[in-house]
């Protein structure tokens, strides 16, 4: 072969292109537009002079704290982010994961076209489509459900979904459709704390006001290294410790960063904080420590109209069993230790009680969360400055997308088998595959999720890669994901969502100081490839299905809600948030006490409000949309459903107050520690104590497999991000000394870990940094898809090189304790009970 | 430089200009029907030929139904993925010294993006993929060169030597730096001998257009007042 | 490239960044203090143990500050379980190049000594009041500052100056070509944020710190932060005890307010970060 061009050729090939060029349209249209024109002066083209750097204030999403942040651009590329040093919440600083963010953005294995799966379910066989092609697919096969008067089939399943994001894709949208069919991950997460908070004070985010205690007393929480709302309160906590030398005692199964840091780190087995808890509330009640002024709101007894020193009588003698020695058998820690934390805490003003999923994630753990709340609660720490503080976030007004949106339907599987668990405030819904598999409340037909991956964040992991792969079962699988991870393998079509440096949001996570901060979120460049924001996206899909959500782009949106909102509006609407990025009122207070508001007179006596004799809850029967005014007195406040939704206010001693005001569920405006509902359930009305039942059946050899998560990675979302894998990239299973020991395991022995559900083979390390009898797993890893940096494995859209791939120096990924964790829910709250599993640990 | 010079210049130009044309056709996108039915053209296929690339008629002979699906099927294959693939971007295979090279959104996309601002052009608004597709780059040696054979048609020498200086500076800077490694990839990876055989023709383009600008480029200086 | 980032981080910071960001950073005294004395600044870097959180944020930011590739990490933390359950402890110790004064003989840190190219050209340090102190560059040098530089320019890539720190606090940038030598590769160290300091900002990781445990200043401005806790720390007075392997006779400038006696603890527990392995950052 000749394949070499002299002139001659070239003329004739040119010739020959330009017929083929005179096709026109038909060829695609070009990249570039304009004509070739020298400006004037003809500016001088070197990447080595006049690099702008260009200040974007934006957010950050990597965890559910969302920090504000600001990020630099030069020439196109995003190269740095910080901390948004306006931001009353985050002061200036992100964490690891937020600064490494880039690496979402620029991940080689990321995914950026539309692409439609061509072998079988799973096999990894892909054809790029276009977003015209796959979005005139869906929406034909949504109307069609719709059309057929089941929209409900059309299951939508999110991981990370909030502030404007939830308001379009769920309200507007979804609403729009007609689908209720809606999962989330609480349940993976923190279920059992905000149920148990609901049926306490009724709002489910709480606040630790880190700035004003005096001592902290943490039962689970590893708020120094990994949180909900991790940087404003992490900064918080350490300097208050430094600076205002405020105690932190740190219940935990494992020595976290957090008890690390901590005046004393109390080891503890799992399952059993609320054996401690209720021994302290007996310690401090049989001193006569408690708070008796706040006594007043609390309803202790099953008569509302107790007198203060009745209801002091009645939690006296429901604590009396529960004594330090008592709890020292269940939970390992010491009586005297229960005692004198116990009293430091009843003797420092405030104190605050915090909690998280070291806690709940167990059996009755929204008892546990019960019980913390009455810890915190008879201290007089609820509400207070320095305390533990009901969340106060920004309150954005926005567009509610069409007026006349369908009753929505749903079909009954996000909130766990019939009769399983008595308030799944939150969903269970690392049961929904199960309850799929089982068919007995229905399938759906279309199984869409975004920003969640169900195969590799539930337990019983095979079990889900079986059912999400089961066409019989799922007929049509649609993903929403920038990466290619473990689920999205099981897709049938995959719509590229940018990352979240490249798209629009308001945002409104809980402020550490009581005042809120509104904050937006804005794209630092385009969208790479095809990749398209999914909010966008659903204004199509609803304009393809024949309805409005009355904007067109998650960026009019923005703005619209930036100019409904009066405060914003004032500060300069939107193009003030998109300068400056957050917004507070510099004049506000922060909000405490909220619970002793009077109500007016005159809104009691507006249209509907009813009164309720047992309760002393005045409601709204309208509002609540009961039957009707006599229905809903016969069947009273309790019992009349989502009657809670009219709550107005709370009677005591004669006074109407804003009181605690429930949110999910009928409770009273009452703090409640006993509790009508539990009771109605057959569980227990004041916080009490209940084993774990799978540990009450343990054998001597057994162990109890806790995971927990490491300060550089997300839980499930943040393995293909280089630097981050780079620190942490095993997972090894952690085991005390004295338990290694016994079982004759050394550190970097090859181990099995097996469960009723399965095994694993995985490294053991020994240390003293984990309370014996358990064997400790971090999540994060173990992934076996989400590309080169994450699992070895390259995705199937992945770009070709990246300097560092050559350089990488790990090839170990961990190991996903998931596999081998059942999917049981928390009889009270759904919440995913996984840190209870019975395990048996042998050299492999 | 006489008349005749300046008439070969601008054919040269406008020939250029139209395989450059082709060349971002051909890497666009999935090749549609429209186009297929060009490329069958006797024409076309004997310029081919004349360079010794052949082997594509058989194939072209398979029905077009057929015939377009394997082309999607290979050029995804190919160019997106699945698997292994070879990505269409000047910044994954142009090996820079200072080691920034090989990833996505790098120094060269950078380098790319600026020069063509420079002159005038942008990015539509409609174009989704990264500044230095191999699509983008042979459009803006596209324009350049219809830039460059407009000059000498209006006798405007001095905008078609700024021109040919842009053009020289790119295939030294940026083409050749880059596309024939890609192209030997693509021959490797392909298994239809249509991309295999565009492929070869990019690269021997590409390096007739590196000894045409060792050999004329300096025949005309840039001189910058004359650039408008 | 390093001078073009501060240079249009300055410009964030005059020009519409400035509004928005009103104490985007922390801004350090480089103003009038110093020039009214007419010298050097005298860097130090306080790493206060007690407010460590062991989040990794310094490491991240260095990453993305520099883009330093895998495999060369020029900040870290290192973590440690140390004593016997349930009385165990948990410690941090953060990582960096420290600076180091050189011995007292000869005040030329081992790193700079060891480096076959240096002593090469003469320079001058130009102080805020416009005296100038002259000093000598090469591929690693020490600025009247204090800081201790890697000029790239003049590497050869013999890596001599890698096995000369005995803290592991340089690597070799397998992403860059020695200046002298293209089959070698070029080091990265830590600079102190060379380029930001130069205009007043902060270095990359202090910026981020969650905890607010790392303090970087001029030990010879007595307004500021880090001469403070040195006065209350007696961190200079002390530095047997405040900073690493002392023995090294090096005399860091990096310091550690070290309140649990993790240098010791880590150091009896572990022998990995105490001569010469590379700094890494793996939990």
């Amino acid at each position: 072969m000749k394949q070499e061009i002299n002139r001659r050729d070239l003329f004739k090939l040119g010739i020959a292109s330009a017929a083929v060029l005179a096709t026109g349209k038909a060829i695609g249209s070009s990249a570039l537009a304009g004509t070739v024109d020298f400006v004037e002066g003809g500016k001088d083209f070197s990447p080595e002079t006049g690099a702008e750097r260009q200040m974007i204030p934006s957010a950050c999403w990597s965890c559910v704290t969302r920090d504000s942040m600001i990020g630099f651009v030069e020439d196109g590329r995003l190269v740095k982010l910080e901390g948004q040093p306006n931001s009353i919440r985050g002061k200036g600083k992100i964490c690891a994961k937020g600064a490494a963010g880039i690496n979402q953005l620029y991940d080689p294995d990321r995914i950026l076209y539309p692409m439609k799966r061509v072998g079988k379910r799973g096999e990894g066989k892909w054809k790029r489509i276009s977003w015209d092609a796959a979005l005139t697919d869906l929406a034909a096969r949504l109307k069609k459900l719709r059309d057929e008067g089941h929209p409900e089939k059309f299951m939508f399943h999110y991981g990370r979904m909030k502030a404007s994001s939830s308001k379009i894709i769920k309200s507007a949208f979804l609403g729009a459709y007609g689908t209720k069919t809606i999962g989330n991950h609480t349940s993976i997460c923190e279920g059992a704390k905000w149920t148990g908070q609901e049926l306490t004070w009724g709002k489910h985010y709480d606040n630790w006001d880190f700035d004003n205690t005096k001592m902290v007393v943490n039962f689970g929480s590893n708020c120094l290294e990994a949180h909900t709302n991790s940087i404003p309160v992490s900064q918080r906590l350490i300097s208050g410790i430094v600076d205002r030398g405020v105690k932190l005692y740190t219940f935990d199964v494992r020595l976290s960063n957090t008890a690390a840091k901590s005046t004393e780190w109390v080891p503890v087995k799992p399952g059993t904080d609320r054996a401690v808890v209720l021994a302290m509330c007996k310690v401090i009640m049989d001193a006569g420590l408690y708070d008796k002024d706040f006594f007043k709101f609390i309803k202790a007894t099953k008569n509302r109209k107790e007198s203060t020193d009745a209801k002091i009588a009645a939690l006296k003698k429901h604590l009396d069993t529960f004594t330090p020695e008592w709890a020292e058998k269940i939970s390992g820690v010491p009586a005297a230790k229960i005692k004198s934390i116990a009293l430091e805490l009843a003797k420092t003003k405030p104190a605050c009680v915090i909690s998280y999923r070291g806690a709940v994630a167990h059996h009755h753990g929204a008892d546990t969360e019960r019980a913390i709340q009455m810890l915190a609660a008879i201290t007089g720490n609820i509400d207070n400055p320095g305390g533990r503080c009901r969340g106060v976030g920004a309150k954005w007004k926005y567009p509610k997308g069409p007026k006349d949106k369908p009753k929505a339907k749903a079909l009954k599987i996000t909130n766990g088998f019939k009769g399983d668990i008595a308030y799944p405030t939150h969903g269970a819904n690392h049961q929904v595959l199960k309850m799929i598999k089982d068919g007995k409340a229905g399938r759906p037909e279309i199984y869409m999720w975004y920003c969640y991956t169900p195969v590799y964040s539930h337990g019983e992991t095979q079990e889900n890669i079986d059912i999400l792969k089961d066409e019989s079962l799922i007929p049509f699988t649609v993903n929403v994901n920038a990466y290619y991870d473990e689920s999205a393998a099981l897709a049938d079509l995959i719509l590229p969502n940018p990352s979240y440096l490249e798209w629009w949001d308001w945002e409104d996570m809980v402020s550490p100081t009581q005042i809120p901060e509104y904050y937006i979120r804005q794209p630092f460049v385009k969208p790479l490839g095809e990749s398209r924001d999914f909010k966008d996206v659903v204004c199509e899909l609803a304009q393809r299905m024949g309805f409005s959500l009355g904007f067109n782009s998650a960026e009019e949106f923005v703005k619209m809600s930036c100019e409904m909102t009066p405060d914003v509006k004032a500060a300069g609407g939107f193009e003030y948030m998109k300068k400056h990025g957050v917004w507070h009122d510099p004049n506000a207070k922060p909000k405490y006490y909220m619970y002793k508001k009077e109500v007016k007179t005159e809104d009691l006596k507006k249209d509907g409000v009813i009164f309720d004799e047992a309760t002393g809850v005045y409601w709204n029967w309208k509002k609540a949309h009961a039957e009707s005014e006599a229905a809903a007195k016969e069947k009273g406040y309790t019992k009349t459903k989502n009657a809670y939704k009219g709550y107005v206010g709370q009677e005591i001693e004669g006074k109407v107050y804003a009181g605690f005001k429930p949110d999910k569920v009928n409770k009273s405006g009452y703090f409640e520690l006993y509790s009508e509902l539990m009771e109605m359930k057959n569980l227990p009305a004041i916080p009490s104590f209940t084993p774990v039942p799978v540990h009450e059946k343990m054998g001597p050899d057994d162990l109890i497999l806790t995971s927990y998560k490491v300060s550089v990675h997300i839980h499930s979302r943040s393995a293909n991000c280089k630097w981050l894998t780079e620190i942490c990239h095993d997972n090894p299973g952690l085991i005390n000394s004295k338990t290694a020991k016994r079982l004759g395991i050394k550190t970097g022995d090859k181990i099995k870990v097996t469960s009723e559900i399965g095994e694993i083979t995985t490294t053991a390390k020994v240390t003293e940094g984990v309370v014996p009898g358990v064997i400790s797993i971090s999540h994060h890893l173990g992934h076996w898809q989400y590309g080169r940096y994450a699992s070895g494995k390259k995705s199937p859209f992945a770009g070709d090189n990246d300097p560092d791939f050559k350089l990488k120096t790990w090839n170990t990924y961990g190991v996903h304790p998931n596999w081998i964790i059942a999917n049981k829910p928390d009889p009270i709250s759904g919440q995913w009970a996984m840190l209870d599993t019975v395990v048996k640990v042998t050299k492999a | 430089m006489n008349k005749t010079d300046k008439h070969d210049y601008s054919a040269l130009a406008r020939h250029r200009s139209n395989i450059y044309g082709l060349l971002a056709t051909v890497y666009r996108q999935e090749i549609t029907s429209n186009l297929l039915y060009q490329i069958k053209d006797p024409q076309f296929l004997g310029a081919l030929s004349d360079i010794g690339l052949e082997g594509i008629d058989d194939l072209l002979q398979n029905p077009e139904n057929e015939l377009l699906e394997d082309l999607a099927v290979e050029y995804a294959r190919l160019f997106l993925g699945p698997g292994k693939h070879v990505s269409p971007h000047e910044s994954v295979h142009h090996q820079r010294n200072n080691g920034q090279w090989g990833k996505l959104w790098g120094a060269s996309t950078v380098e790319v993006k600026k020069l063509i601002e420079t002159t005038g052009l942008g990015y539509s608004d409609d174009f989704k993929g990264l500044p230095d597709h191999i699509t983008v780059e042979f459009e803006f040696m596209q324009q350049l060169t219809l830039r460059e054979e407009q000059a000498w048609k209006e006798e405007d020498a001095d905008k078609a030597a700024a021109c040919r200086n842009v053009e020289k500076k790119f295939i030294e800077e940026h083409l050749i730096r880059w596309i024939p490694t890609f192209c030997k990839k693509v021959i490797q990876e392909a298994e239809l001998p249509f991309y295999r055989a565009m492929a070869a023709l990019t690269r021997s383009f590409i390096e007739f257009e590196m000894e045409e600008m060792n050999r004329n480029g300096n025949g005309v200086e840039l001189r910058r007042e004359g650039a408008r | 490239m390093q001078e073009q980032l501060s240079i249009s981080r300055r410009q964030v910071l005059k020009g519409a960044g400035a509004a928005a960001l009103t104490g985007a950073v922390t801004l350090m005294p480089t103003g009038k203090a110093i020039a009214a004395r007419g010298e050097a600044p005298r860097w130090a870097f306080i790493v206060d143990l007690r407010r460590c959180i062991g989040c990794r944020a310094c490491t991240i930011a260095c990453k993305a500050e520099f883009n330093v590739p895998l495999g060369a990490f020029r900040a870290a933390v290192y973590e440690e379980v140390t004593g016997t359950f349930p009385n165990s402890e948990k410690l941090f110790l953060p990582r960096l190049c420290n600076h180091c004064e050189g011995n007292k003989d000869d005040k030329v840190p081992p790193c700079v000594k060891e480096c076959p190219e240096y002593p090469k050209d003469r320079r001058e340090f130009v102080t805020a009041d416009g005296k100038k102190i002259r000093y000598r560059g090469g591929a690693t040098y020490k600025r009247p500052d204090g800081l201790i530089l890697f000029d790239n320019k003049l590497c050869t890539g013999c890596g001599k100056c890698i096995e000369a720190c005995p803290y592991g606090a340089r690597n070799f940038n397998k992403l860059l070509i020695s200046g002298k030598d293209s089959t070698k590769n070029g080091i990265t160290k830590c600079n102190f944020c060379e380029h930001r300091i130069a205009k007043g900002v902060t270095p990359s990781c202090v910026n981020i710190c969650p905890g607010r445990a790392r303090f970087f200043g001029d030990l010879n401005d007595p307004a500021s932060e880090v001469s403070k806790l040195n006065k209350q720390f007696g961190l200079v007075e002390k530095r047997n005890e405040t900073t690493l392997l002392p023995g090294e006779n090096t005399v860091p400038t990096c310091f550690y307010i070290d309140s649990q006696g993790a240098l010791s603890k880590m150091a009896a527990a572990k022998q990995k970060f105490e001569k010469n392995d590379a700094i890494l950052d793996v939990i």
